[in-house]
């Protein structure tokens, strides 16, 4: 096998030293155990580390999880006979809304994020994940935003619109109470969770790998992660901007998606189901890689096509993003839109078919053991291939021209979703437990909740194929006597119930036997050859390993011996807090040491008043909201000021002798990459917003007035002037001179000034023309840009104060320049964001 | 004391008459689009009285004794008997009357 | 089973059961489909069995990439582009452009009815009906569908595929049915409150009879003709006096509302409420009288001010109108 080339520079020849030999110093692990030490009292809800914050967040998904399925029988027992009165009409409009919106937010995306965040440090060697506070923080708020959420049925101020919630139906004039807003703002918690969660395991797998690893070796589970983190970054921001624009249609009266005021529904479509589709994807990849990654354990043989698998799962990602308008097959789409649409949805399903035989063809390859989680890997592959078939039917269109909006769709969705996520996810739960919990979960009654969620899950969802063909219709509360609808409908509802008695049985066997949080494991059930299941304590293993095959348990002898024992890397903590190894993307070559923050109440007090802010919102309680969002900005404000510390000592020994440094500036750092990633974020919502006005044009030129005449020349030139300055600070900082702290502090205050001019001009100008938003969809995306940008400028200046508050406590040095690198990388953005803004607004289409 | 004799007990009765198809010609034209009747789910109109129980009502929407012969007619044409009524006389045989009539009558609190 | 009063009976499944040239080419796909993914899940699960259970000679050759490589891409790739060909095929020629002298129909989607209007070879709105749609067979009928609201879907599965209705568009879809009858429908687009029971029926004529038919239609009903024999006239006093006519429009009479279904000829539907309860007197007087009961939510209030007599007044006039 060829070695790869150094990506850094780092000389492969130093792994030689490794294991060490000897003993470790007496209290060394005493020391690792006391830094890394576990919450007590209050700190169990301040706690950051991954091994509670996983744990919590799987907890909080099954939560949602349950009481979504309970939704769902209540419907199901609405809809076993006819005329039904059993639910009322609106209380079965909005269970319905919520089952779909429930299951899609606050299940399935936080599910397989959290098995991200439980799993990922210890399978990559890490200590934790990079930005601890960040992923409690995303926990916080989902669970506070959740709940509340999901009380709303108990109001009866439930949304009622569907979960994909089209427009007209709910828009202020047809859905005129906070139902809809309950959805619109309660959804901005995910947006947030999901971001926040994605930004981490981006970071996290690309970064925070164990020396060695390359990204040929990398766990195939790693891989599915890191896919489905870089399509939240891309997808997520359309749903963003849609809810926003929604939210703004609601309050303000811009019309978006208003077609009698130069707004069209099919914007929301469009926007919606650019997120929608790929999140479904987003959902399937990581139980997919969960699934390759215990097919090959409960097998006891390397997954076949390791390789074949990766690049089908970028494949899968890819093409995923080209299929969004197989929603809109009947909205009267031009026959070249439906043919590109028709071909990429048979075209993705190409790549979900080679991990499928990846799979059959690993099974064949070891020998296959039916213990409960090789049964949901079973029974998993079965019923996603149908889903799967039932996909490619529905890509056809003519096809499709029948089965949308039937039941028929309802078979296929729920075929894909719980063949390709909740089966891998109860595998993924009867496997990794050992790994958390004290007591495996037991087999014997696993088996029983295997085969009823198996049958039951047949039993419901397969007569719905036949009932859509009969002519049943999505969404409907009831159906009228003498169709024959009945018998499938009633069969369906048995089948609800079954799989409901699977679930309830497995509830049980966590209350009987899942222990977290104890000090010690129930260890490797399954043999598997993954890092995660090295003996390991909160701070993961107590020596990080080198890695140099795929499956190190199984191909590295004696690891297991030689990482208890500190042979490796970091078997102590240099800087006396804790910290983790930072490593190079491709193949994972040591770089830095990361110190990782350790608890406050900051992220808690921030996600209290981040959920605060939406829901108080949603309730119309403007001034509370505005004052949780105050506090908001402080909490985060208070969390940030924390990072950016002295540092004690420029590099230490991180084994062997091997020094690296403790601080890291620029693009190696994770910090700039998390910004990066951010500020694409950012860009994607830039992207769409772009795409909504140019689509609105092309509904109504004639509705477009001219933009104003003069100040683009001089607007261009601030926003072009910012970006130097920022470049100039970022520079005169590290150049180190005698005043460069103030020269550098006073250049970023300065590129804030003229953005937020240049922004001021902008707006100024537009409304010297006479436009407003109300009135066309023109002013609505244009006064959207300028909001959007105002918005930048805003939170820009909220850093400009950050950085003035650093340079007046003397935080300002040329040897820390993390803060103002990414402070400008943010101003930076904002300007370029306002340029590509006021050219597009002004210049197109022109006049 | 034999005028106290209980009335009610007297037997409510239509020989040959058949109370499923009589359910089956209430849901064919539609009387629970004014009427709540038990045994059918929908409509719950809210016109005309619910007919819950209705086996043991002694009276016809008030004003007539509750025997079969005075209710077969006034399912069929209840306006030649009541004529303010704002039921309707309903397209249905003086057979299926007396079945819908039968069917009534089962209609008792339980 | 008694015959479903919109005529949407569910067996044989009316997409597998199709009555014209729009729906008879998706019932041959569908089976084709049908019987290409059972092909393929059988093959799937016969290779996941002998992975399983197999003598380790069969094991070895499925346990290698090779297996990915066929089966796994080659196959497929083959199997979904001849599937492509024909679907894309089947849709352009149901999408093909009308030609100008097929009959048009303008369906406007309403919350939680049909606004029918036939047009006239100019394009003009002749006149006006509600939830229910009647062509002639054996021809293609042009059916321009909008939406007064929000967005509802125009579907009659045994005549074909669905298409939406969305406010500031009209889209345009294509049906035909060879034999006479009645081919029920329902709304396929969650449009709130009782979406569900929203129904709609398209009746199909022989050319002579619909042309009689039509001919009736368009003007105003024989009914009105009666009006002056009680207790019809009452009827139409308590129809005017209620300000029935502000919503409602009745060809020949000063009634001409047009938010809510003309009722011309209301007394020939077959159905009332848009395909959920049986067309008669009494129907029609608890409707009147209290619809919100029957479909809550709809847009209709109810009329519990008028009497007995009135309430049957006014639907004797009614269903006299036919």
């Amino acid at each position: 096998m060829t070695e790869a080339k150094s990506e850094t520079g780092f000389d492969p020849e130093l792994y030689k030293r490794f294991p060490t030999s000897g003993e470790r110093p007496e209290g060394e692990l005493e020391k690792l155990e006391k830094i890394w030490c576990g919450p007590k009292g209050w700190e169990w809800i301040t706690v950051i580390n991954n091994n509670y914050v996983g744990v919590y967040y799987i907890g909080a998904a099954m939560l949602f999880f349950v009481l979504a399925g309970i939704l769902s029988l209540l419907m199901r027992t609405q809809l076993a006979l006819p005329l039904n009165g059993f639910l009322e009409q609106e209380t079965y409009n909005q269970l319905f809304t919520m089952h779909g919106t429930i299951m899609m937010f606050l299940f399935a995306v936080p599910a397989v994020e959290a098995l991200g965040v439980l799993l990922l440090p210890q399978m990559l060697g890490a200590r934790d994940l990079p930005f601890p506070r960040l992923s409690a923080y995303a926990f916080w708020a989902y669970l506070i935003g959740g709940l509340a959420f999901f009380c709303s049925i108990f109001f009866g101020l439930a949304p009622n619109g569907g979960w994909f919630m089209y427009p007209p139906l709910t828009s202020m004039t047809y859905s005129p109470g906070i139902n809809a807003d309950f959805w619109l703002l309660g959804i901005g918690f995910i947006e947030i969770s999901a971001i926040a969660g994605a930004i981490e395991i981006i970071v996290g797998v690309l970064k925070n790998r164990a020396p060695g690893m390359t990204l040929d070796k990398m766990p195939i589970f790693a891989w599915g992660m890191l896919i489905f983190a870089c399509m939240i970054i891309i997808a997520f921001p359309s749903v963003i901007l849609a809810t926003t624009l929604m939210e703004l249609e609601r309050a303000f009266g811009w019309p978006f998606f208003d077609a009698l005021k130069g707004g069209d529904p099919l914007l929301w479509q469009h926007l919606f189901w650019f997120f929608g589709h790929p999140e479904v994807y987003i959902i399937f990849l990581p139980a997919a890689a969960a699934m390759s990654t215990m097919v090959a354990a409960v097998a006891r043989t390397p997954l076949v096509g390791y390789r074949l698998v990766v690049l089908a799962m970028i494949a899968t990602g890819f093409i995923s993003f080209g299929v969004w308008s197989h929603h809109m097959f009947t909205t009267g789409m031009p026959s070249i839109s439906i043919g590109f649409f028709s071909s990429a949805s048979m075209a993705v399903s190409l790549p979900a078919g080679i991990q499928v035989f990846a799979w059959i063809a690993t099974v064949a390859a070891g020998k296959m053991r039916f213990s409960t989680p090789g049964l949901f890997v079973l029974g998993s592959l079965t019923v996603f291939v149908m889903g799967g078939l039932t996909g490619v039917m529905v890509a056809m269109v003519p096809f499709d021209w029948q089965a949308h909006d039937s039941y028929f769709i309802v078979a296929h969705l729920h075929y894909v979703l719980i063949g390709g996520m909740v089966f891998p996810f109860f595998a993924a739960i009867y496997f990794w437990t050992p790994m958390s919990s004290s007591r495996p979960l037991s087999e014997r009654l696993g088996k029983w909740v295997f085969w009823l969620m198996f049958a039951g899950m047949h039993i419901a969802f397969l007569p719905m194929h036949l009932t859509g063909l009969m002519g049943m219709p999505r969404r409907v509360y009831t159906y009228l006597p003498d169709r024959g609808w009945e018998i499938p409908n009633m069969i369906s509802t048995v089948g609800a119930f079954l799989f409901a008695v699977g679930v309830l049985i497995w509830i049980v066997d966590m209350i009987r036997n899942f222990r977290p949080f104890g000090p010690r494991d129930a260890g490797n059930v399954f043999d598997s050859g993954g890092l995660e299941w090295l003996p390991t304590g909160l701070y993961s293993t107590r020596s990080i390993p080198i890695v140099t095959t795929r499956y190190p348990l199984w191909e590295q002898p004696n690891l297991a011996r030689d990482v208890e024992a500190g042979r490796y890397f970091l078997p102590d903590a240099p800087t006396g807090d804790r910290e983790t190894l930072v490593t190079s993307p491709l193949n994972a070559e040591p770089q830095y040491l990361q110190r990782i923050p350790r608890p406050s109440g900051w992220h808690v007090w921030a996600a209290v008043f981040t959920a605060g802010f939406f829901l108080l919102l949603t309730i119309q309680a403007y001034w509370a909201s505005a004052v949780s969002g105050v506090l908001a900005v402080y909490c985060v404000f208070m969390w940030g000021w924390l990072l950016d510390r002295p540092r004690i000592q420029p590099t230490v020994d991180i084994g062997a002798g091997i020094q690296v440094p403790t601080y890291m500036s620029g693009p190696r750092s994770h910090g700039w990459w998390a910004m990066v990633i951010t500020l694409v974020v950012a860009g994607m919502i830039l992207v769409m917003t772009a795409f909504s006005y140019v689509f609105l044009w092309s509904r109504n030129p004639l509705d477009w007035i001219a933009p104003p005449q003069t100040g683009l020349i001089i607007i261009a030139t601030m926003y072009a002037a910012a970006l130097v300055a920022v470049r100039a600070s970022n520079a005169v900082l590290v150049a180190d001179r005698p005043r460069s702290p103030q020269l550098a502090t006073a250049l970023m205050l300065g590129a804030l000034a003229l953005a937020a001019g240049a922004w001021w001009i902008d707006l100024t100008g537009w409304w010297a023309t006479g436009l407003t938003p109300q009135v066309s969809g023109q002013g609505a995306t244009v006064f959207y840009f300028l909001s959007w940008q105002g918005f930048f400028v805003g939170t820009s200046a909220i850093m400009g104060l950050f950085v003035l508050l650093r340079f007046l406590t003397g935080q300002v040095e040329a040897k820390r320049p993390a803060t103002f690198e990414l402070i400008g990388l943010y101003l930076a953005y904002t300007a370029g964001q306002g340029l590509i803004s006021v050219l597009l607004t002004r210049l197109f289409p022109g006049g | 004391m034999i005028g106290c004799a209980d009335k009610r007990e007297q037997p409510r009765e239509l020989t040959g008459a058949d109370a499923a198809n009589g359910l089956a010609v209430i849901e064919r034209v539609g009387c629970a689009a004014c009427h709540r009747i038990p045994g059918v789910a929908w409509p719950t109109g809210t016109v005309g009285g619910s007919l819950d129980g209705f086996g043991n009502q002694s009276m016809i929407a008030g004003r007539f004794p509750n025997q079969p012969q005075t209710l077969a007619v006034w399912v069929r044409d209840a306006p030649s008997m009541a004529p303010a009524t704002g039921m309707p006389a309903m397209p249905i045989t003086p057979a299926e009357a007396r079945d819908v009539a039968a069917y009534l009558y089962t209609l008792d609190d339980d | 089973m008694t015959e479903p009063i919109d005529g949407l009976q569910g067996w044989p499944p009316p997409v597998l059961d199709p009555a014209g040239p729009f729906a008879g080419p998706v019932n041959t796909l569908s089976w084709a489909l049908f019987g290409i993914v059972i092909a393929v899940f059988v093959v799937v699960m016969i290779a996941l069995g002998i992975a399983l259970f197999g003598p380790r000679s069969w094991r070895r050759r499925i346990g290698g990439e090779k297996v990915l490589w066929g089966l796994g891409l080659a196959f497929p790739v083959v199997v979904l582009s001849a599937l492509l060909v024909w679907g894309l095929g089947l849709t352009a020629q149901l999408s093909e452009d009308p030609d100008p002298s097929e009959m048009r129909v303008r369906v406007t989607g309403e919350m939680w009815w049909w606004r029918v209007a036939y047009l006239d070879a100019q394009g003009n709105e002749a006149f006006q009906d509600a939830n229910e749609v009647h062509i002639p067979v054996g021809q293609p009928v042009v059916f321009e569908l909008e939406a007064a609201d929000v967005i509802h879907s125009f579907w009659v599965p045994r005549l074909g595929g669905k298409m939406d209705m969305i406010p500031g568009r009209r889209n345009i879809l294509r049906l035909q049915a060879d034999e006479p009858g009645s081919y029920g429908g329902q709304c396929a687009e969650y449009c709130g409150g009782p979406h569900a029971l929203m129904g709609l029926i398209v009746v199909a004529h022989t050319p002579e009879d619909f042309a009689a038919w039509r001919a009736k239609q368009a003007a105003p009903s024989t009914g009105l003709v009666a009006a002056s024999a009680l207790p019809v006239a009452a009827g139409r006093q308590v129809f005017q006096a209620s300000g029935c006519g502000a919503c409602h429009a009745i060809n020949g009479t000063d009634a001409n509302g047009q938010a809510g279904p003309d009722l011309s000829h209301v007394g020939s539907r077959r159905t009332l409420g848009a395909g959920i309860l049986p067309n008669n007197q009494g129907t029609l007087a608890g409707w009147i009288s209290d619809s919100q009961a029957i479909k809550p939510g709809n847009r209709m209030p109810a009329y519990p001010v008028l009497t007995g007599q009135q309430l049957r007044d006014v639907s004797a006039y009614l269903e006299s109108l036919e």
